[in-house]
C-alpha cells in the first residue's frame, strides 16, 4: 500500500506546483489528508502493471464472444440465418433478439434501445446477433458467417430533415423541445450580431480496450465483470434483459482505464450476460478498436444558430438561439444534454432577455450520449464565438466585452434559477487577461520553434501569425431536473486501518484517492483502503458530472464522522469531556489540554468499528414548458485563454499556450486538480483542432486511431493555471466544485477564438478545419 | 514465419511458398493482419539479412538496402548524401514507427501518403528486385503503380538513388503539430549536372505526381552557373504551376472547396520548397 512514507519522502514536489498561487503555503505541507497532493491510489498498480484491467479477465473454461454489427445505417432486416454459424465447430451458442428472455428494449434514460437489433437496424454498428466460440477467432468467423438479409432504407443524416422525414423509430424522431423564454420577446439591442456555429462529433476515445466478462453462478443469476461507470444502472438493465431478478445479477467494477463519458456500447454487458446464461460458460468479449467507435456514445453534434443584441457600450440585452442536437439513433442521455445546452446558451454573462428554441432530434448518424460537458460545450463555442463578433462590431477588446458583461452570484440564469454558489467570472476573467503572455518565438531561439505542422513538418515563420482568444464557460454539477442524486459509503476501521466501501466508480477522476484523503483528514489515520466497486454495495450513481467528490464524498465523510464519534465518545465520556475537544493526528489521539494521549490502536482496543452513510443534495425540478426551473445543483465556471500560432497559408494551428483560471471551490488535491484540468484541455484542444468522428450518409469512415486523430504529445499545449479560486460552496460537501469537466467546455472556444484573432476568418465550425483558418497576409 | 540471414536464402524462402509475405518493420502490414484485413499464409522476416540494412556506393550512386530504417535514414550521415530522404524519414510518424518502418516497406505498401516515395519519384530513384532468376532494376514508380509487379519469390533488396551533392527538400503538410499522416508532401531536388530542378508532389494522387512543366520552366530560369537565387515572383509562379497541374481546374463548374485549399497547400509548400533549396 502506499503509506504516507512515500508522501512524506518529497515533500516539494507533492505541494503546490502551478497551483500555489492560490493555495495557503500550509496545504503545500500536508502529506496526506484533504488539500494534500495525495498520489493516485491506482498509480502504483497501473506502473507495476497490476492493474485490473477488463480485457486481461480470465476464468477457467472461458468462450470469446463476438457481435454481428449492421454494416448500414439505416435498414430492414429482411432474415436473420445463424445455422451457418451456429454449426460451424467450436461455436457454442448463437443469440439474436429472439434470444432475450427479458426486455428487449433498453436505456440508461429512455428504454428505447434493442439489445439486439429487431426488424431495423438504425445505426451503422447496431448489434444484430452474438456468438460465443472457444476461440475468439472462431467467434469472429461464425458471426461474419450469420446470414443477413437487409432491405436498404434511405438513412436521415441531416438532422434539420429528421422533422419532416419518416419516423425512425416508434417514439417519433423528436426526442425533446425546449421552448426557453426568459424576460421580454420585444428588446432589443442598439447592435445584433448573427451567426451559425456547427460542432462536430467528438469520440471520447478510452484507450484502454473496451472488453468484459460474465460468469454464470450455480443459482441460476450471473456475474459481470465490467469497466463500467454506473454498475448499478449497469446491472438494472441487464437483469431487466435477462428476466432476472436484480439480485441475481451482480456487476463487479474492474478496473477503468479511464472514461470521460459512459465508456462502452451499453449493450456490451448485456451480450455477455446472455451467452453465459445460455451456455452455461464464462463468455469474454473485446472490443476491436473498430466497434468502439462505432458502438459507444458520442458528443452531440449540434448545429446552433445566434443572434446577440447589445446596447452601445456591449452590455447583452437579448440572446436569441436555436440549437439543435443529433441524438443519433436512441434517446440516451440527450434530453439531459439539451438542457444543458439551453440553460446554458447565454453563458456565463448577464443577460435580461433569453429565447432558445432547443431540440434533440433522431438520425441515423452514430448514437449521441453523456460525454462530459455534454449540451454545455456546444454552446460555449457558438456564444463565444458570438462575443468576438460582437466585439469586433463595437471596436471593443473581447476580453474587455466579456468583462462588462460577466455574471456574479445573485444573477439570475436564463432558466430563472437564481445563481446561488459562488460566481467569480469576473475574477477568473481578470486572471486569465492579466497573466503574461507566452513570449514571442522571435525573443526565442528559432531554432526552438514549435511550428505549426511540427518538427520536421512545412511551416515556415514568416508565415505564422499569432492570436490570443478568451472564452468563458460553465458546468453545472450533478445529475439536474429532478434526478435522485445519492450516494452511499461505509467506513470501517480496524487496527488502526480504515476500509472505504462505496460503489462510486474511479473512472481515472480519482474517488478513491479522494476517499482516502476524506478518511485520513476525519479519522486521522494513514491507512485508508479503497475496495473495488461492485452491486453488492448500496448504489452510488454514475461517474459523471462531477458527482462523486460532492455526493460520494460527502457520504464518505459522513461515515467517517460517524466512526469517529464512535471510537472517541467513550474516552471522552471516560475524561469528561465532549469529542469534538479530541483530535486525532497520524494515528495519535489526544485532548486539548494534552491530558489525553493515546492512539487509534489503543482506542480500538481490538473492535471493528463500522458506519454507513448517504448523501442526498437537494432536490431539483425538470424545466418545464418556457424551460424555466430550478434544474441545477450546482455550477462550476471557467475563463481560458488560448494562445495559437497559425501558418495562414497552410491553415494549420498550433495550440502554443492554454491560460487556465478556474472555479474549484476548494482545492482538495493539488496535483490532482492540475491533472484534471490539464486532461480537460487537452481533450478541448482536440476538440477545437481534430477529433471529429466523420461519417458518409451514416456510414462512419474510418473507425480507427489513424482515421480519427487524438493530440498528441506535441499537440497538446503548455497548460497554465494561473488561478483556482477557492470561494467554498456551502451547499457542495467540503465546499468543492467539479474540475474536470468545465475545462473542455470552455477550451474549444478559447482556441477558435484565438484562431479569428490571428486569421480575422470567422471560425464557425468544429473541429476548425485547414482551409477556415487560412488568410491573406496582412497588406496583401 | 522464417527468418532467412541473406538475401539469398529469402528469395529461396519465398520461391518455395509464394503465397509468403515478406515482412520487415511491420508497422503497416502487422496492424492490417491484427485487424483481419489480411491473413498471410506464411511471413518470411527481413530482419536478420544484414546486407539489406545498410547501404553502400555505386558509380556515383547510393545503393540503399530496403531494410534501412526510417530512423537510421534520419540520421545526420545519411541527410548529407540524400538530404530530402532524410527529411521525408524524419518526418515519417511517431519514433516507435521510425524505428522499425523501413525504405522498403514504404515502397512495398505504396500508401498514397508514404513520405519516401515524393522523393524517390523526385530523385528518379529505381528498385532493384532479386529474385530467382537474378535481379532486375525498374524505375520505383512502375512497382508502385503496379506497371511491373513483383513477380513470384521476388524481393525488394534495393533502392539504388543518385547522389546529386546540391540542396534538396521534402516539406510535408499535416494539419497537426503531432506526427500524422501527410494531407500533401512536396520533395524538391536540384540536379546541378543536369540543370534541372525535379519535384513531386505526394499525397494528393494515388502515386507521387511530377509537375514535369514546372520543372522545365523554373529550371530554365536558374542561373546554375551562377547564385541559383530566383525572385520571389518566380517561386510563388513555380508554386502555382505545380499545384495547378497537381489539380487542376474541373472541365466545368468549380474546384470544390476541399480541393481548392489542398491546391493552395500545394502551391505554399512547392514554393517554400524551391525557396528552400535555393536559398
Amino acid at each position: 500500500m502506499t503509506g504516507p512514507d512515500a508522501v512524506t519522502a518529497t515533500p516539494t514536489a507533492t505541494g503546490g506546483g502551478t497551483t500555489a498561487t492560490t493555495n495557503p503555503a500550509s496545504v503545500a505541507d500536508k502529506s496526506y489528508g484533504l488539500g494534500a497532493s495525495v498520489p493516485p491510489a491506482d498509480a502504483d498498480a497501473k506502473t507495476q502493471g497490476v492493474f485490473p484491467y477488463a480485457a486481461d479477465l480470465w476464468a477457467e473454461g472461458l468462450l470469446w464472444a463476438a457481435v454481428l454489427r449492421s454494416p448500414h445505417p439505416h435498414a430492414r432486416i429482411v432474415s436473420v440465418d445463424t445455422h451457418a454459424a451456429a454449426e460451424m465447430p467450436g461455436v457454442r451458442a448463437v443469440v439474436t433478439h429472439e434470444d432475450v428472455p427479458g426486455d428487449l428494449m433498453h436505456g440508461r434514460w429512455v428504454a428505447d434501445r434493442p439489445v439486439f437489433a429487431k426488424d431495423i437496424v438504425r445505426y451503422h454498428g447496431e448489434p444484430i446477433a452474438a456468438v460465443a466460440a472457444d476461440h475468439p477467432g472462431t467467434a469472429r468467423l461464425a458471426a461474419a458467417a450469420i446470414a443477413v438479409e437487409y432491405e436498404l432504407l434511405e438513412p436521415v443524416t441531416d438532422p434539420e430533415q429528421a422533422f419532416s422525414a419518416e419516423a425512425l423509430h416508434p417514439d417519433g424522431n423528436l426526442i425533446r423541445h425546449i421552448p426557453l423564454q426568459f424576460g421580454d420577446p420585444e428588446a432589443t439591442g442598439e447592435v445584433v450580431v448573427e451567426g451559425v456555429y456547427r460542432i462536430g462529433r467528438q469520440d471520447p476515445a478510452p484507450i484502454g480496450a473496451e472488453a468484459g466478462l460474465a460468469v454464470p453462478r450455480p443459482d441460476g443469476g450471473v456475474e459481470l465483470y465490467l469497466a463500467s461507470t454506473d454498475p448499478h444502472a449497469d446491472r438494472d438493465l441487464a437483469s431487466a434483459c435477462f428476466g432476472l431478478e436484480p439480485d441475481r445479477v451482480k456487476v463487479v467494477v474492474t478496473g477503468v482505464p479511464g472514461a470521460m463519458a459512459d465508456r462502452e456500447d451499453p449493450s456490451f454487458g448485456l451480450t455477455l450476460g446472455l451467452l453465459a446464461l445460455k451456455t452455461g460458460c464464462p463468455v469474454k468479449l473485446v472490443a476491436t478498436r473498430e466497434e468502439s467507435f462505432l458502438g459507444h456514445a458520442h458528443r452531440h453534434p449540434a448545429l446552433l444558430c445566434y443572434r446577440h443584441h447589445a446596447d452601445a457600450e456591449g452590455r447583452l440585452v437579448k440572446v436569441e438561439a436555436q440549437i439543435l442536437l443529433d441524438a443519433g439513433a436512441y434517446a440516451d442521455a440527450s434530453s439531459d444534454a439539451l438542457a444543458a445546452a439551453v440553460s446554458f446558451a447565454a453563458g456565463p454573462y448577464a443577460v435580461p432577455h433569453v429565447f432558445v428554441e432547443g431540440w434533440a432530434v433522431r438520425t441515423n448518424n452514430p448514437p449521441s450520449g453523456h460525454v462530459r460537458g455534454e449540451g454545455a460545450m456546444q454552446v460555449c463555442a457558438a456564444y463565444e464565438g458570438q462575443m468576438d463578433k460582437l466585439a469586433a462590431r463595437l471596436g471593443l477588446d473581447p476580453a474587455e466585452l466579456r468583462m462588462r458583461n460577466v455574471m456574479a452570484t445573485g444573477d439570475l440564469l436564463p432558466i430563472g434559477q437564481t445563481v446561488t454558489c459562488p460566481a467569480p467570472v469576473g475574477e477568473l476573467l481578470k486572471a486569465v487577461r492579466d497573466a503574461d503572455l507566452p513570449p514571442l518565438p522571435a525573443d526565442d531561439d528559432e531554432a526552438e520553434w514549435l511550428l505549426p505542422d511540427g518538427p520536421a513538418g512545412a511551416g515556415e515563420p514568416g508565415a505564422v501569425r499569432r492570436g490570443v482568444g478568451y472564452a468563458l464557460g460553465m458546468v453545472h454539477m450533478l445529475g439536474a431536473e429532478g434526478y435522485d442524486e445519492v450516494s452511499t459509503a461505509t467506513v470501517r476501521v480496524q487496527d488502526g486501518v480504515a476500509t472505504v466501501i462505496c460503489a462510486a466508480v474511479d473512472t481515472g477522476q480519482g474517488f478513491a484517492t479522494l476517499a482516502r484523503q476524506i478518511v485520513q483528514e476525519v479519522l486521522g489515520v494513514d491507512e485508508v483502503r479503497v475496495l473495488p466497486a461492485d452491486t453488492d454495495q448500496p448504489p452510488a450513481g454514475p461517474a459523471a458530472r462531477g458527482r462523486h467528490t460532492w455526493v460520494s464524498g460527502g457520504a464518505v465523510e459522513r461515515a467517517a464522522k460517524m466512526v469517529r464519534t464512535q471510537l472517541l465518545q467513550p474516552l471522552a465520556a471516560k475524561f469528561g469531556m465532549s469529542v469534538e475537544l479530541l483530535t486525532i493526528v497520524e494515528g495519535k489521539i489526544t485532548s486539548y489540554d494534552g491530558v489525553l494521549s493515546t492512539t487509534v490502536v489503543e482506542a480500538l482496543d481490538g473492535k471493528e468499528l463500522w458506519a454507513t452513510a448517504q448523501c442526498r443534495p437537494h432536490p431539483t425540478e425538470r424545466l418545464d414548458d418556457s424551460g424555466q426551473g430550478d434544474a441545477f445543483v450546482g455550477l462550476a465556471f471557467a475563463a481560458v485563454r488560448a494562445v495559437v500560432d497559425v501558418d495562414i497559408e497552410l491553415g494549420s494551428v498550433r495550440v502554443v499556450e492554454m491560460t487556465v483560471a478556474q472555479d474549484v471551490g476548494r482545492v482538495l488535491n493539488p496535483r490532482q486538480v492540475e491533472a484534471r484540468i490539464e486532461a480537460g484541455v487537452t481533450q478541448g484542444v482536440g476538440m477545437a483542432l481534430m477529433e471529429d468522428l466523420r461519417t458518409s450518409r451514416g456510414t462512419v469512415k474510418r473507425p480507427s486511431l489513424t482515421g480519427y486523430a487524438l493530440p498528441t504529445a506535441l499537440d497538446a499545449p503548455q497548460v497554465r493555471i494561473v488561478k483556482l479560486v477557492e470561494e467554498r460552496d456551502v451547499v457542495a460537501s467540503f465546499g468543492a466544485k467539479a474540475v474536470s469537466a468545465v475545462p473542455v467546455v470552455t477550451s474549444p472556444a478559447a482556441v477558435a477564438a484565438a484562431v479569428r484573432a490571428a486569421t480575422g476568418r470567422p471560425v464557425s465550425r468544429l473541429p476548425i478545419r485547414p482551409q477556415a483558418a487560412v488568410a491573406k497576409p496582412a497588406g496583401a | 514465419m522464417t527468418l532467412p540471414t541473406s538475401l539469398d536464402e529469402a528469395v529461396a524462402a519465398l520461391a518455395a511458398m509464394p503465397a509468403a509475405v515478406p515482412v520487415a518493420g511491420g508497422t503497416d502490414l502487422m496492424s492490417a493482419v491484427n485487424s483481419g484485413l489480411l491473413r498471410p499464409a506464411a511471413l518470411v522476416g527481413l530482419g536478420r539479412i544484414s546486407e539489406i540494412r545498410g547501404w553502400q556506393y555505386a558509380d556515383g550512386n547510393a545503393l540503399l538496402g530496403a531494410c534501412l530504417t526510417h530512423a537510421r535514414m534520419g540520421r545526420s550521415d545519411f541527410a548529407a548524401l540524400i538530404p530530402a530522404l532524410a527529411m521525408a524519414a524524419r518526418a515519417a510518424g511517431p519514433p516507435q514507427i521510425r524505428n522499425a518502418g523501413t525504405l522498403g516497406g514504404n515502397i512495398a505498401n505504396a500508401a498514397p501518403t508514404g513520405d519516401a516515395l515524393p522523393v524517390l519519384a523526385a530523385l528518379e530513384a529505381t528498385v532493384v528486385l532479386a529474385g530467382p532468376d537474378g535481379t532486375r532494376e525498374i524505375p520505383v514508380g512502375h512497382l508502385t503503380a503496379g506497371h511491373d509487379p513483383l513477380r513470384p519469390g521476388e524481393l525488394l533488396a534495393y533502392v539504388r538513388a543518385p547522389l546529386l551533392h546540391a540542396p534538396q527538400t521534402f516539406l510535408k503538410a499535416t494539419t497537426r503539430t503531432g506526427p500524422g499522416r501527410a494531407t500533401a508532401s512536396v520533395a524538391l531536388v536540384l540536379d546541378p549536372a543536369r540543370r534541372g530542378v525535379r519535384c513531386a508532389i505526394g499525397a494528393v494522387a494515388p502515386m507521387p505526381l511530377r509537375p514535369l512543366e514546372a520543372e522545365r520552366w523554373v529550371s530554365g530560369l536558374i542561373d546554375w552557373d551562377g547564385s541559383r537565387a530566383l525572385e520571389p515572383e518566380a517561386c510563388t509562379a513555380f508554386g502555382d504551376y505545380a499545384a495547378m497541374s497537381c489539380i487542376p481546374d474541373p472541365a466545368e463548374g468549380e474546384l470544390p472547396l476541399a480541393l481548392a485549399h489542398l491546391r493552395r497547400t500545394v502551391a505554399a509548400l512547392a514554393r517554400r520548397a524551391l525557396e528552400r533549396a535555393l536559398s
